[in-house]
């Protein structure tokens, strides 16, 4: 004999059921509206891992590159600080920013005008399968495509077929191969996707073996973010 | 690991205990990101930042509190900022946009929408893989039992016991159903 809580089930897996108060169906349905919704079930990228604990990694290393040193009064803010105490010192600190100032001009000018490039930057990180790389990244817009100079340390200098591919990958998935090099020191890259949309950033190892797809062997991973 | 160390050795920035909390609750805080914004990339961003604001407040975490709900406020919080930055980026005249754009039709979840998503994750997570599947193709994929038990290779008698006994449980788990 099926009992009221059996109806709720059957009800639940599907199956039609007259047994049940307008109350119970629509407290039921929600739970179906739940079940059939999307985000129940979406798996997150495999690698998703490695870049939320290389995030918090590098996040850790600015906070301890960051930390004030211990001071005994209390901290003046920062324009006080930075104002000199001496007509001597003051005078060396305004012929230093004035000589800050005219090399900043001579720079704007002769690139032409007053804008900036657009540019992002990011922290890199190794992964688990190179847990001592890390670096970072400036991304800058230039007419050519967006120009990448990343500077990692961690990572062994590969060659004899095996070398490391760069990669942006935007919100949908969607890889796009930026370059290929073999030592992570001193690197150029260069990106026609634009960064704006291709943000996540990362470096996988390679067999030079005719498969042009991403190995899979992820060994630095970074997220670009605009410089304001 | 213990609860109490792993939320310590967490806020050192302590790459296992990351990797600890990432895998007891990255899929959730995931489900609650992908349900605010509904896009894979958006809610793998969105999941980045809530561990790293996460880490950032783990000092003033109050050791009493379970760690699941903390995190999925974070995360519905960190959504919903990116969602409205998605929403001002997208500065496209309003008659190029699709008529079924989330930007135009949906607004931010509340609260209570993300904890039922969840609370339903956490309980479809804990069924067996094969009760899982059934309820996974009949509600996400929308099939009949008829067409779930060709598609497994099985009798639908095997389709609708299966399916019988996880929405039990699911119904149990989720307080839907008296014992």
């Amino acid at each position: 004999m099926s009992t009221p809580d059996d109806h709720r089930i059957s009800y639940l897996s599907g199956e039609p059921v007259d047994a049940l108060t307008p109350r119970e169906r629509a407290e039921l349905d929600e739970l179906r509206t739940l079940l059939e919704s999307p985000a129940t079930w979406e798996e997150p990228d495999p690698g998703l891992e490695d870049l939320v604990v290389s995030a918090i990694a590098a996040e850790a290393q600015r906070a301890t590159a960051a930390e004030p040193a211990p001071q005994k009064t209390k901290k003046a803010p920062i324009w006080t600080r930075w104002r000199p105490r001496r007509p001597a010192i003051a005078f060396g600190g305004f012929a230093t920013a004035a000589a800050a100032i005219a090399v900043a001009l001579v720079i704007a000018l002769g690139s032409g005008g007053g804008t900036q490039p657009l540019q992002f930057a990011m922290v890199v990180s190794g992964t688990s399968l190179a847990p001592d790389a890390h670096g970072n990244a400036t991304l800058t817009k230039t007419e050519s495509g967006w120009r990448i100079e990343l500077s990692a340390t961690g990572l062994p200098h590969l060659a004899n077929g095996r070398y490391y591919q760069a990669w942006l990958k935007n919100a949908a998935g969607i890889l796009v191969p930026v370059g290929t090099f073999n030592d992570a020191e001193n690197v150029t890259l260069w990106s026609g996707a634009p960064v704006t949309q291709f943000r996540a950033f990362s470096v996988t190892e390679q067999l030079a073996n005719g498969n042009p797809v991403s190995s899979g062997r992820r060994v630095l991973v970074g997220v670009a973010h605009p410089v304001h | 690991m213990q609860e109490g160390d792993l939320r310590a050795r967490f806020r050192q920035g302590d790459p296992d205990a990351v990797r600890s909390v990432y895998r007891s609750h990255g899929r959730l805080v995931y489900a609650v990101a992908y349900k605010v914004l509904g896009d894979r990339g958006l809610a793998e961003e969105a999941v980045q930042q809530t561990f790293v604001k996460a880490w950032r407040a783990a000092q003033s975490f109050d050791e009493s509190r379970e760690l699941g709900p903390w995190l999925a406020a974070i995360a519905r919080r960190v959504a919903i900022d990116l969602y409205r930055r998605e929403a001002i980026r997208a500065a496209d005249p309003i008659e190029s946009v699709p008529v079924g754009a989330p930007a135009l039709v949906a607004a931010p979840q509340s609260a209570e929408a993300i904890y039922d998503v969840w609370e339903v994750r956490q309980a479809v997570d804990q069924l067996p893989p094969d009760e899982q599947e059934v309820v996974r193709l009949q509600h996400l994929d929308g099939f009949t039992h008829t067409q779930i038990a060709e598609r497994l290779g099985v009798a639908v008698g095997t389709v609708k016991s299966r399916s019988f006994r996880a929405h039990k449980r699911l119904a149990t788990m989720l307080g839907h159903l008296r014992e």
